[in-house]
C-alpha cells in the first residue's frame, strides 16, 4: 500500500517533469496567434491538453519576464482582457526549440522501437 | 456568513480570498484581474453551452475545480525561499561544522566543567545548566547562520561560483588503495620525535605542561604508575612512521601500525580512566594536584577541581574518539589484507580497465 503511493508519487514528479517544458512549447506554439489566458486554456484544452490556471498565468509571466511574450491589457466584449502574442525574440525562440523538439522526438522514436 | 445573492458575487469573494495570499506586489492586481477574467469566461461559456444562466451550485462548482484561494495563490505567486539552492549547501555545511564540530566540543569540555564546578562539584545540576546553554547555544547559532545566509542569498547569491572557480584548484580524488605520503610519514616521525622528547623531559621540567601554573600545580601520584606505559605509546608511535620510511614495499604496515597504536592508546586510557574512578570514598582520584605553595588557598583548590573534570571529561571525550578510530582502522586494515588476496585482486584489476 505505502509502496504504491511512494510509486503514485513518483509517477506524479515525473509526469510533472515530461509535462513542463511540453506545456511551454505548446504555450509558444498557441501564442503566434494573439489570444489571451481562457482562449489559449481552451484551444490547448481542445487539443487534449489540460493545463489550470495556477499553472499557465505563471507561465505566461515567466514567459513574458524571458522577453519571448508581449502581453497588452484591452477591452473586448466590455471586459478587461490580456493579451498575450510572441514577441520577435519569442518566435526565433521557437522556431530553435522546435528543431530541438524534433530531435528529441526522431531519437527517442528509434530508443523506443529498439526495445 | 451570508450567502452571495448573485452568483458572479461567488467570483469576486473568490478572488478577495485569493489576494489575502498574495504577496502585496505591483503584479497582484494584474494576476487577479486575470483570474477573475478566466473564471467569468468559463461562467460565459457554460451559459453558451446550456443557454440559461448559472446557479450558484454550477458557480461553485468551477471555483472548487479552480482550487483552495491559498492554493491558487500559491501557484500563482514567484516562487520564494530563505536560501535558495546554490547556497543551501554551503549553509548545511557550515551549520554542521558550528552546531557540532564548535559549540557540542566546547560545551562538553569547557563550558560543562566549569558548570560543574560553579555547582560546587554537583554534577546534576552542573550538566542541567550545561545542557540548557548548549540548546540556547545552538538555537542562536542555528538562527545567526540561516539570517547571515538569507541576507547573502538576496545580495550576493552567486558569490562569483559560476565563473571564477578553477578546475585546476579542485581537490585530488583519494586514491583507493591508501599510500602513505613521503611528507606526510616524514611530519608523523618530527612530531614523534618531538612528542618523545617532550614526553620523557616531562618528570624533570613539569613547566612544560602546567606553564606559569607549574608553582601551584603538580601532576598527581597515579601518573607514575602510566608513565612508562605512555613512553611505550610514545615509542610505538616513533617507530611507526620510521618503518613505513625504511619499508615503502610493506603496503599493509601503515594501516596496522596505525590499528596497532590506537588499540594500545584506548587500552591505556582505560586504564586510566578506571584508575582515576576506584577509590574507597567514591571520590574520583585527581589528576593533579596543588603544590605546598598553593594548597592553602581556596581559590586554588577550585580551580584544581575545575582542571581535574576538564582532564576527565577530556579524556572520556578521547576515548569516544579512539573507540570510533579503532573500527575504521580495523576496517581499513580489512580491507588492505583482503586487497591482497589473490582472489580479490581480479576483479580489481578488471575494474581498472
Amino acid at each position: 500500500m505505502a509502496n504504491s503511493t511512494v510509486n503514485s508519487e513518483v509517477f506524479e514528479n515525473l509526469k510533472l517533469e515530461l509535462r513542463r517544458g511540453c506545456l511551454t512549447l505548446a504555450v509558444l506554439t498557441q501564442l503566434r496567434a494573439e489570444r489571451y489566458g481562457y482562449t489559449l486554456r481552451k484551444a490547448l484544452m481542445d487539443e487534449g491538453l489540460e493545463i489550470d490556471e495556477g499553472t499557465l498565468y505563471p507561465l505566461l509571466r515567466r514567459l513574458e519576464s524571458q522577453g519571448l511574450l508581449m502581453s497588452q491589457w484591452r477591452e473586448e466584449d466590455k471586459r478587461n482582457k490580456r493579451f498575450y502574442k510572441l514577441s520577435p525574440t519569442g518566435e526565433a525562440t521557437l522556431t530553435q526549440l522546435l528543431a530541438e523538439w524534433e530531435r528529441i522526438n526522431t531519437s527517442l522514436t528509434k530508443i523506443l522501437q529498439e526495445v | 456568513m451570508s450567502t452571495p445573492s448573485h452568483p458572479l458575487e461567488f467570483v469576486q469573494r473568490y478572488l478577495q480570498a485569493v489576494r489575502f495570499w498574495l504577496p502585496k506586489t505591483q503584479g497582484q492586481e494584474d494576476v487577479l484581474s486575470e483570474l477573475g477574467e478566466d473564471l467569468r469566461s468559463q461562467i460565459e461559456q457554460k451559459e453558451t453551452e446550456l443557454g440559461r444562466a448559472l446557479d450558484k451550485d454550477e458557480v461553485s462548482a468551477i471555483l472548487k475545480r479552480c482550487g483552495a484561494p491559498m492554493l491558487v495563490a500559491s501557484r500563482l505567486s514567484p516562487s520564494r525561499y530563505l536560501i535558495g539552492p546554490t547556497l543551501f549547501p554551503v549553509y548545511t555545511f557550515v551549520m554542521k561544522i558550528v552546531l557540532l564540530w564548535i559549540l557540542l566540543p566546547l560545551f562538553m569540555l569547557i563550558v560543562g566543567p566549569t558548570s560543574v564546578a560553579i555547582n560546587g562539584g554537583d554534577w546534576g545540576a552542573g550538566v542541567l545548566n550545561t545542557m540548557g546553554h548548549l540548546w540556547f547555544g545552538w538555537f542562536m547559532a542555528a538562527g545567526i547562520i540561516t539570517l547571515v545566509f538569507a541576507v547573502l542569498e538576496r545580495t550576493h547569491s552567486q558569490m562569483g561560483m559560476d565563473g571564477k572557480w578553477d578546475p585546476m584548484k579542485l581537490p585530488p580524488v583519494p586514491k583507493e588503495e591508501r599510500k602513505s605520503s613521503l611528507v606526510g610519514t616524514a611530519c608523523q616521525l618530527v612530531f614523534a620525535v618531538f612528542g618523545l622528547a617532550w614526553l620523557l623531559l616531562l618528570p624533570h621540567y613539569p613547566v612544560l605542561i602546567f606553564g606559569p601554573a607549574a608553582a601551584l600545580l603538580k601532576a598527581a601520584p597515579m601518573w607514575q604508575k602510566f608513565y612508562l606505559p605512555i613512553l611505550l605509546v610514545g615509542v610505538v608511535a616513533l617507530l611507526r612512521p620510521t618503518l613505513t620510511l625504511a619499508k615503502p614495499g610493506w603496503a599493509w604496515f601503515p594501516s596496522l601500525g596505525e590499528l596497532v597504536q590506537t588499540g594500545l592508546s584506548l587500552i591505556l586510557l582505560n586504564f586510566i580512566i578506571d584508575t582515576a574512578g576506584q577509590t574507597a570514598g567514591g571520590e574520583w582520584h585527581p589528576f593533579v594536584m596543588l603544590t605546598d605553595a598553593g594548597s592553602n588557598s581556596a581559590q586554588y583548590a577550585h580551580v584544581a577541581a575545575l582542571i581535574n573534570v576538564s582532564i576527565l571529561l577530556s579524556l572520556i571525550g578521547v576515548w569516544f574518539g579512539l573507540s570510533i578510530a579503532i573500527v575504521i582502522q580495523a576496517w581499513r586494515f580489512l580491507r588492505a589484507i583482503r586487497k591482497r588476496s589473490p582472489a580479490s585482486r581480479q576483479p580489481a584489476a578488471l575494474e581498472a580497465h
